[in-house]
Parts: C-alpha cells; sequence; structure tokens
C-alpha cells in the first residue's frame, strides 16, 4: 500500500510539471525575437569605442558604369546610439572642407547638419529630407544615422551561409515612433564574431537597398569591415566606402563635435 | 413658331442677301465698326489674359507638389521661421525658396530660384539631361561651390550651352561667373517662365542678390490626410498676422486682383470702342430703312405682317453682329499678339507681375463673350431701324424725304429727355460716393449727348451753312443742304465721331494731368542728385545692398548726404500697396512739397519717432483712409499700429504707398538691408564728379548703377509713357472710325442723291464740281464731330478723371482741357475726312447720267 501511494505521488508530481511545463509553454513560448534583439545588442555591443576614426574613400558608380570618387575623413564619438560624428571632406578639391555634423539620439532621429566653406553657410538636413540620396550616393542621409537597438523590433528567421559564413538572418521592423523611409530591414550577422555581412532595406514589400560589408577584419579587438557596398536596385547604382587608417578609442574631445566645430577649417 | 422661323430665314435669303451683295462695299463698310469694336476688346483681354495666364502657369510649375506657400510680402521673413513650420504638426515637407527676376543682357528676363538642394527634391522634379534621376552631374559640388546653377535645356540650346559652361551673370557682388551643373529636359518645372529659369542653391542665391539670412518665401507639403484648410488656419496662428499662407494658385488670383484698375480701363476703352460701333451700325440700317421703303411697302401689301419686317432687319442685323464678330475676334487675336509684349512689360514695370515670354492664350470665356456682346451690340443697333421699318405705311412707302427729316416733336422730345439726363447726371455727381450712382450718372451724360446730338447737328449744319456758301457758293449749298436734309444719316456719323474724339480727349486730358503731377512731384519729392541702385531698372527689386554701404558712400568726397530707401510690395486689406521705409529725419529736410494732409514738420517728426506713419494719397483715395486714422500693417515680428500723420503726394508705385520710418522697419522684419541710396552732392561739387567716385569705389566688387536724377526722371516719365500708349491704340481707333463713319455716310448720301447728282451732271456740273461738293460734305460732317466731340470731351475728362481717382490708381489730378492735343485733332480729323472723301467723290461723278436720272 505505502509503495502504492508513494507511486501514486509521484506520478502526480509528474504530471503537476508536465502540467506546468505546458501551462507555462503555451503561456510563455520561446521568444525568438528576444533572440534577435539580443543577437543585435551584443554585435552593436562588440563595436562598442569610446571613439573612432577612419579615412574613407567614396566611390560612386552609376548604371552605365560612370564613377566618380571622394575622400573624406570621419571622427566618431559616444556609445551607439548616442554617438556624434563628423565628416569632412578632403577631395577633391571642389569639396574640400564641407563637413557634416551627426548627433544621434537613442529616442529619437539624429540632427545633422552641414557646413559649406565657399559660402560659409552651415544649414540643418531638416528630418523630412533624411529618405533624399547623400549627395548622389547610394547612401541616403537616414543609412548615416545609428540606430538604438530599441528603436526596432526584431525577429529572428533562422540561419543562412553568406559566402560560406554561417549567419543569422534577422528582420528588423522600425516602432512607429522612429520615422524612417523603410517598412523593414533584413540582417546578415556572423555567428562566429558578431559582425555584420549583408543587410536588405524594404519599402513596403520591394527590397530598395542592398549594404554588404566586405574585408572584415580585427582592428583592435573590434571586427571591423574595411569596405561597406550600398547598391541601390531600383536604380542599378554602387556605391562603396573603402574604410581606410581605421583607429578606435582615441582621445578626442567632445567640442570637436559641435556646430562651431565644423565651420572651422 | 417653326413656320414664323422658316419664313424668316426664306426673306433673310430671298430679301437681305440680295441686298448686301448688290451693296457689298456698305456692308463691309457697317460690318467694320463690330469688327473694330470686338477686335479691340478681344485684343485688349487676351492679350491681358496671356500674361496673368503665363504668370498663373510659372507660380504652378514652380510649385510642384506645394500644398501651401508662407510669404510676407516682398519683403521676405528671416531664416528661423523655417524650423518653426518644419516643426508645425501639419507640415510633411518645408523648403525654403527665394526667387528673383534678373535681366541677363541679350535674353530679357531670367527667374532664378533658389532653393536647398538636400530636400526641394521632394517637392520638385528635377528631370535631368542625361537620363539620371540626380539632380545634378554632383550634387555635393553644386552645394559645396556658389557659382553652381541648373538651367532649362531650352536656355541651354539658346546660349550654346552645356553641363560645364560658363555663364556670366549680374549679382550683388558684381558680375560673377557661374557653373552650369545640370540641364532639366523639358518638364513641368522647366518650361516655367518660358523656359529662361535658372535653379541655384538658396544661400548662394542669399549672397547673390544680398538678401542676408532671410528667404522669399517657405514652400511645403502638408502630412497625408491633412486638411488644407485646417492647416493654413493652424499655420496662420503659429506665424502671427504678418505671413501670408496660402494655396498657390490664390497668389495667380492675387496678381489678377492687382490689376482691377488696368482691366477698367480696358473694359472701358472696348466699351467705347463698341459703342462706336453700334453708331455705324445704327447709322447704316437706318439709311437702309430708307432706301427699302418701297421694297418693304411691296412687303407689306403682299402680306407680310409688322412682326415678320421687324425679325427681317433684326435678322439682318444680327448677321452682320455675327460676321463681325468672327472677324472681330480673329483680328483681336493678332492685336492680341501684337500689343501682348508691351502690356506685358507694362504689367511688369507697373505692377510688378514677373514679365516672361508669353503666348498668345486665348480663353473660350473671352472669345464666346466678344462673339455675344458684339451680336448684341448690333441688335441694339439695328433695334430702332427695325421697330422704324415695321412701322412703314404700304400706302407713304414710295414717299421720299421725310423719313429723313427730324420733325419738330421728336426733336422737343430728345432735347426733353437728354436734359432730364442731364440733370440726372449733375444730382449724381453731388450724391455721395456709392459707385452705382457716379458710373449712373457718368452714363446719364453720355446717353444726354447722344439724344442731342442729332438736333445740335442739324442745329450747328444750318449754322455752318452761310460758312460753307461763303467759301463755295455752290458747292458749299449743296454740302450745307445734304447734311440739313438728312439730320439722321448725318447725326450718325457725327455721334460716332463726338464719342471718338470724346475718348482722345478725355485721355489726352488725364495723361497731360499725370505729367504735370509726377514732374511736380519729382521736382519736390524725388529731388536726390544721384540714386545708387542695383539694377539699370528703378522697379526690379531683386537685389538688396547691406546698410554699411551708406557709410561708405557719405565718406566720399564731395558727398553731402545718403538716405536709404528700402521698399517692398505687401498685401494689405486685401490689395497690394508698397511698403517704403526711409530716414523720416533726413526726408523731412530734402522733401519740398506741401503734404495733401497734415502738418509737414510736425508728421515727419512724429513719424520718425515712430508715433506715425505717412500715405501716398493714391493710396487714401483707394482705400479711403483720413488722416488720424489708425491703421494696422502686419509684419513677420509683430503688428505695426499707429495713426496716419501726413498724407502726402508719391507716385513711387501705382498701388499706393505706407512710409514708415527705417527704425521702425528694422524693429518689425529684423531686415537692414536697402533696396536703394539716395545722395546728395555738396556744395563745390558737380554731380558727375561725384556719380564717377561712386562708381570707382565699388567697381569689381558690387553691381550698382549710379542714376543721376535726369535719368531717373526718364525712367519714370518712360513708365508713364508705357501707361498711356494705351490711348495711341485708342487713338488710331477713334482715327479709323472717323474714316469709317465718314465714308459710310457719305457712301450712303451718294447713293441717296444719285437723282440729284445725275440732274446736277445734265445741266453741266464739271466733275470737280462735284467731287468738291462731295469733299465740302466730308469736311462738313468732320467739323460738326470736331465741335460736339470736343464739348463732349470736356465733360468726359471731369468722368474719367474721378474713374482714375475712385478706381484705377487713387490718382487726384487736375482738371486740364488738353486744348494741345484738341488744335492737333482739328487737322488730323480734317484730314481724315478729306481721305475718306476720296473714293465716294469719285464714285459719285464716274457713275451713268442716264442710270442716274433713272433712280429712284
Amino acid at each position: 500500500m505505502n509503495d502504492d501511494r508513494q507511486d501514486g505521488r509521484a506520478l502526480a508530481a509528474v504530471w503537476c510539471v508536465l502540467a506546468v511545463v505546458l501551462l507555462v509553454g503555451r503561456v510563455a513560448p520561446v521568444r525568438a525575437a528576444d533572440d534577435a534583439r539580443q543577437i543585435v545588442l551584443e554585435a552593436q555591443k562588440r563595436t562598442d569605442s569610446v571613439s573612432q576614426r577612419y579615412d574613407g574613400i567614396l566611390q560612386t558608380f552609376d548604371a552605365k558604369g560612370k564613377a566618380t570618387e571622394k575622400r573624406w575623413t570621419q571622427d566618431r564619438i559616444g556609445a551607439h546610439g548616442k554617438s556624434k560624428v563628423v565628416i569632412r571632406f578632403t577631395a577633391p578639391a571642389e569639396v574640400k572642407g564641407v563637413a557634416l555634423l551627426i548627433v544621434n539620439h537613442p529616442d529619437r532621429s539624429s540632427d545633422q547638419w552641414m557646413w559649406t566653406p565657399a559660402i560659409e553657410r552651415d544649414r540643418r538636413i531638416a528630418l523630412q529630407d533624411r529618405s533624399t540620396r547623400f549627395f548622389g550616393t547610394d547612401f541616403s542621409f537616414e543609412d548615416l544615422e545609428e540606430r538604438d537597438v530599441d528603436q526596432d523590433d526584431y525577429t529572428l528567421l533562422g540561419s543562412e551561409a553568406v559566402d560560406g559564413v554561417d549567419c543569422w538572418k534577422i528582420q528588423s521592423v522600425p516602432k512607429p515612433s522612429k520615422a524612417s523611409q523603410y517598412t523593414k530591414a533584413i540582417m546578415w550577422v556572423r555567428k562566429d564574431n558578431y559582425a555584420y555581412v549583408k543587410a536588405e532595406s524594404y519599402a513596403k514589400e520591394q527590397i530598395v537597398r542592398r549594404l554588404t560589408y566586405g574585408q572584415i577584419s580585427n582592428v583592435q579587438g573590434i571586427w571591423t569591415a574595411r569596405e561597406l557596398t550600398m547598391t541601390d536596385l531600383k536604380r542599378g547604382s554602387v556605391t562603396r566606402l573603402t574604410l581606410d587608417k581605421v583607429e578606435y578609442n582615441l582621445p578626442l574631445k567632445e567640442d570637436d563635435f559641435t556646430l562651431q566645430a565644423i565651420r572651422r577649417p | 413658331m417653326g413656320a414664323d422661323n422658316r419664313s424668316a430665314v426664306i426673306l433673310l435669303r430671298l430679301i437681305s442677301w440680295p441686298y448686301f451683295r448688290k451693296h457689298v462695299l456698305r456692308s463691309i463698310l457697317t460690318t467694320m465698326g463690330i469688327v473694330l469694336g470686338v477686335a479691340v476688346f478681344v485684343g485688349m483681354h487676351t492679350a491681358n489674359q496671356s500674361v496673368l495666364f503665363a504668370f498663373s502657369q510659372t507660380i504652378n510649375r514652380i510649385a510642384g507638389k506645394t500644398d501651401l506657400q508662407i510669404t510676407a510680402g516682398d519683403n521676405g521673413f528671416r531664416e528661423e521661421v523655417l524650423e518653426t513650420v518644419q516643426a508645425a504638426s501639419p507640415v510633411g515637407v518645408a523648403v525654403p525658396a527665394i526667387e528673383a527676376v534678373i535681366d541677363v543682357e541679350g535674353q530679357g528676363n531670367m527667374l532664378v530660384l533658389g532653393v536647398d538642394m538636400t530636400g526641394d527634391r521632394s517637392l520638385r522634379e528635377y528631370d535631368m539631361e542625361g537620363g539620371e534621376d540626380d539632380s545634378v552631374d554632383d550634387p555635393l559640388i553644386f552645394l559645396a561651390q556658389p557659382d553652381s546653377l541648373i538651367v532649362t535645356k531650352v536656355f541651354a540650346d539658346r546660349n550654346h550651352l552645356a553641363k560645364g559652361s560658363r555663364l556670366s551673370l549680374g549679382t550683388a557682388d558684381g558680375e560673377k561667373t557661374f557653373t552650369v551643373r545640370g540641364v532639366m529636359k523639358s518638364s513641368h518645372l522647366a518650361d516655367a517662365f518660358g523656359g529662361n529659369l535658372a535653379v541655384m542653391d538658396i544661400y548662394a542665391a542669399q549672397r547673390m542678390f544680398g538678401r542676408g539670412r532671410t528667404f522669399d518665401r517657405i514652400d511645403l507639403a502638408l502630412k497625408p490626410g491633412v486638411p488644407l484648410d485646417n492647416a493654413k488656419q493652424e499655420l496662420a496662428t503659429l506665424l502671427g498676422p504678418g505671413f501670408d499662407v496660402q494655396a498657390p494658385a490664390t497668389r495667380g488670383n492675387q496678381a489678377e486682383s492687382m490689376l482691377a484698375g488696368y482691366n477698367m480701363m480696358v473694359d472701358m476703352s472696348s466699351t467705347f470702342a463698341l459703342f462706336i460701333g453700334m453708331f455705324i451700325v445704327y447709322n447704316s440700317f437706318a439709311t437702309a430703312v430708307t432706301q427699302r421703303r418701297s421694297e418693304i411697302g411691296i412687303l407689306r401689301a403682299l402680306g407680310a405682317t409688322r412682326e415678320q419686317i421687324r425679325w427681317l432687319f433684326l435678322g439682318e442685323s444680327a448677321v452682320m453682329g455675327l460676321v463681325g464678330s468672327i472677324v472681330g475676334a480673329a483680328f483681336g487675336v493678332v492685336i492680341a499678339g501684337i500689343i501682348a509684349g508691351g502690356i506685358s512689360a507694362l504689367l511688369g514695370d507697373v505692377y510688378g507681375v514677373a514679365r516672361q515670354a508669353t503666348d498668345i492664350a486665348t480663353r473660350p470665356v473671352v472669345l464666346g463673350s466678344a462673339l455675344a456682346i458684339g451680336v448684341i451690340t448690333s441688335l441694339v443697333a439695328g433695334l430702332i431701324p427695325a421697330r422704324s421699318a415695321a412701322r412703314v405705311d404700304p400706302v407713304h412707302a414710295l414717299k421720299k424725304g421725310s423719313y429723313e427729316a427730324i420733325s419738330a416733336a421728336e426733336g422737343r422730345l430728345r432735347a426733353i429727355l437728354a436734359l432730364v439726363l442731364a440733370g440726372v447726371s449733375l444730382v449724381c455727381i453731388t450724391a455721395g460716393r456709392s459707385r452705382a450712382v457716379f458710373y449712373g450718372g457718368y452714363g446719364s451724360a453720355i446717353v444726354a449727348a447722344l439724344l442731342i446730338a442729332p438736333v445740335a447737328s442739324l442745329w450747328l449744319a444750318k449754322v455752318l451753312r452761310p460758312v460753307l456758301q461763303r467759301l463755295r457758293p455752290v458747292e458749299g449749298s449743296l454740302a450745307a443742304d445734304s447734311l440739313i436734309q438728312a439730320p439722321r444719316r448725318t447725326s450718325a456719323s457725327v455721334a460716332a465721331l463726338m464719342l471718338s474724339l470724346a475718348l482722345i480727349l478725355a485721355f489726352a486730358g488725364m495723361a497731360r494731368a499725370a505729367y504735370s503731377s509726377i514732374v511736380d512731384w519729382m521736382d519736390t519729392s524725388l529731388n536726390a542728385d544721384l540714386f545708387v541702385m542695383p539694377s539699370q531698372r528703378l522697379d526690379l527689386r531683386t537685389t538688396r545692398f547691406p546698410p554699411t554701404m551708406a557709410q561708405e558712400i557719405a565718406a566720399l568726397p564731395g558727398v553731402g548726404g545718403v538716405q536709404m530707401f528700402r521698399n517692398g510690395r505687401m498685401a494689405w486689406r486685401g490689395r497690394p500697396a508698397m511698403l517704403v521705409a526711409i530716414q523720416m529725419n533726413s526726408v523731412a529736410e530734402t522733401n519740398r512739397h506741401a503734404p495733401i494732409a497734415g502738418d509737414a514738420a510736425d508728421m515727419y517728426r512724429k513719424a520718425a519717432a515712430g508715433e506715425g506713419l505717412l500715405v501716398s494719397d493714391s493710396l487714401a483715395q483707394l482705400q479711403q483712409l483720413s488722416l488720424g486714422e489708425i491703421i494696422e500693417i502686419p509684419a513677420p515680428h509683430g503688428v505695426i499700429r499707429l495713426p496716419i500723420v501726413g498724407i502726402i503726394l508719391d507716385y513711387t508705385d501705382q498701388q499706393g504707398q505706407i512710409l514708415i520710418d527705417r527704425d521702425l522697419f528694422i524693429k518689425y522684419w529684423q531686415d537692414e538691408t536697402v533696396s536703394d541710396f539716395r545722395v546728395f552732392v555738396a556744395k563745390g561739387s558737380t554731380i558727375e564728379e561725384v556719380r564717377q567716385r561712386i562708381v570707382e569705389r565699388y567697381a569689381g566688387r558690387r553691381t550698382i548703377f549710379v542714376l543721376t536724377n535726369e535719368a531717373a526722371r526718364k525712367w519714370i516719365l518712360k513708365l508713364t509713357d508705357q501707361w498711356f500708349a494705351l490711348m495711341n491704340v485708342q487713338i488710331a481707333i477713334a482715327i479709323l472710325v472717323a474714316i469709317l463713319g465718314i465714308v459710310n455716310t457719305l457712301t450712303v448720301s451718294i447713293t441717296d442723291r444719285r437723282r440729284e447728282l445725275g440732274v446736277l451732271k445734265a445741266v453741266g456740273a464739271l466733275r470737280g464740281e462735284i467731287r468738291r461738293t462731295i469733299w465740302i460734305e466730308a469736311l462738313a460732317v468732320a467739323v460738326l464731330g470736331l465741335v460736339l466731340g470736343f464739348a463732349l470731351g470736356a465733360i468726359n475728362l471731369y468722368y474719367m478723371l474721378e474713374v482714375a481717382r475712385r478706381d484705377i490708381a487713387g490718382l487726384q489730378l487736375a482738371y486740364q482741357f488738353p486744348v494741345t492735343t484738341a488744335l492737333v485733332l482739328v487737322p488730323i480729323m480734317l484730314a481724315a475726312a478729306g481721305a475718306a472723301a476720296i473714293w465716294p467723290a469719285e464714285s459719285a461723278v464716274r457713275g451713268s447720267l442716264v442710270e442716274a436720272l433713272e433712280y429712284e
């Protein structure tokens, strides 16, 4: 009798556990979104630095293959989503000295200004203009902004290999509070080092832009893509940004990331 | 009804058509009366509408997807307003714009649009050459280099330009070379302003036109689903009363309302022309009824009713009116093409409507109205003759002579009616300011003159008879008797002449008075020795100067004083007005013209202290303002609320001026730029010396034009000439009418007197004597027309001056009868009469004697 009672209690316990498991499973299924968000967050964390600097070579190829080239230096300061960026064009001569200041915010769109030395004027790039192409390239002003992880909702779509490397495939949809020209983006993140390898941006259900990250190498412990290629699929044009002399955690000053600073030659 | 219509058509075909065929020339001459009137109406309205259409089209093409535009008159507003607008909740996209018209050598006017290319493509389509979607070859270089320009393909082809080409344009900083960095294909935007359009970066445009940190306009598109009216209201509340928030189409309508005064003059000219045409038609039909009495009698005897006879003649006048209207409308379109350029220039110079190359835009409404007016005019002209024809008694149908005469009873009735109407018009003059009363009185005066014209013509012909008899005993008597025996025929021509001359004299009197007044104003008020301008044209306010130039110019040797003058149009009480900002203290010392109302010393003192403002007399007339009245002027940074402390004479702008102290303007517009500088030369220096020093001071550094007072006066008088150039069209029409009317009268006269002329030839009259009879008759008609025309002209001048004061430009002009014009008209009209008599005189001597004697 005692054995029977013990067996019965054990069985009841198992049923309870099963019931709890099932119940919990129904109430709280496994959340891939949490995983996706975690992946993106981790990817951002791994690229975090106090500051960054590089020399950029911006090449634009139109649909007929005609190429133009510009060069700039970029300085960046601050954490991801709250950073400030200054881009100064260094070549060709006609654009030398033109500077762009981008101040990113975690809870809203960034503020952007442009300084033109030839007319000694700065202008604010208004919010509604962010979808405009960045000076004839295939990047838009919005593409230059950093996005805080909480500005989008993420969904893990599974795994996919890109150039032989196993990657997570993640969909991100901008939250209603974030004004964006895109309705969603699909990103591929390497499983081995959390580096981005590709991102495709959609307007409604149509893919409009594709960004590929190439020449990924470790610079001061941070996996860095030294070649960014943006393709405008509607226009058939390509813009390639090559990062040279990448440095992290330099002693840059906050004062160098102001409107007054970009006005200085 | 159907049977009646059919019978009317049959009568037209069997009776009217053969008559017209037999008297082709007279029919053509009669129709010409309607042709001229309709041609003037169509020509002037079409030219006017073409220019306005082009203006509206330019606005719409440049507007693109713009839902609303924000302006603050001509003066613009500070850049900071843009952020306020962009942050407003209904706004989806808001971009700034500067729009300026410049004079390009050899090209005429070009519209330069300054935009912020980083966002402007949200509103405007830039369809570039090369099929690329890029705004320009390299958008960053376009923004980085202030010499960047996008031009249209039309402009590029005309000037052999391509991407990379260089183009010289005048800027505030002198002549600069620009680089074409893009060429726009023909498109909605590129076709604006006739293709004479260039696009540049807005901040480069600020520099080019000396705008400081202001924009002319903000163009915006609303967020999807936002109602236009709600957004308009919200933005107007947000920005305050100094701003205008309107849809692009409304700006076109505002330009049209600006031209209300000018349109009124056009309508008056057209009405007069049609009135005159009506008299020619009336004359011809009245004569035709007389001549066709026997025909009418036969028709009546055969059973035609009075109604059918009436409709026959009305039908003839309607057909004539329709034919005349169609020909007149076609002729009018040709006239429009000829005068469109002149009207375009007038509207640009006088009213500030940006002028551009225009195609003639014929509006169905104008053409339809012209056809209707022509037919109605002809029908009205034919009413009385048709009624006369219907009253013809078949028994008396063959009786000659009595129908030409004006019976004593009819003469008395006309005189009484004329007196009554004259009395009405006198009462209306004193009855008050109501428009209906004034124009009612005007109309009564004209109708009174027309009623009395036959009686007056008859009386004058009797007075003239002994004079003509003395000149040429036989020919003179015959000519005078012809006029006396056929007063109806004579009076219609005389009435037409009278109306023409009355119009010419009224315009001439107005022009003379305006000239005198303007010259007087220039002598006493516009009395600076030199004017430092950004353009050779005083009306172009595209580019402005920095205020620092005042000190620079004042520091030059020989300069006694410098005044800073700033002006710009704005909407005020629903109409455009010119806001003028001047240094009142300085003007008080230089302006010698006594104010129309107010004390000179007191008004300038108060205005300088910001305690009052001045208005021009023309504005006071147009808007019924009075001394002491407090008026409000909305500005970007508040509302100015001040009393009128002086009303002055000022012809700077047709729309009238509000004058405030410069400091007040700076306070409320936050804008220190200057439109032009007025320089006074110190004693001991010559004007030319100082002028040269100013030119040298800024050579190569700034685009300036230094005009002497004489050059400025010439420019202003040239503008006045343009305004009154319209009158030349009227004068030409009047002379044509004179010739037409006299030829018509003489042609009818000769036909009527065929038997009489045949008898003369039979009893031995020489050809020369017969010719002289006709010539003298023509000259006599001209003399009658001149006398009555001068009399009516004197009255008409009064009314025209009142119209100018009340409704056109608020001008208070002195009454001065244009004696010189009147004296010049005498030989012109006599010569026209002589020319008109040549063909009828030849026709009179060439007719067959036998046929003439057989003529009934």
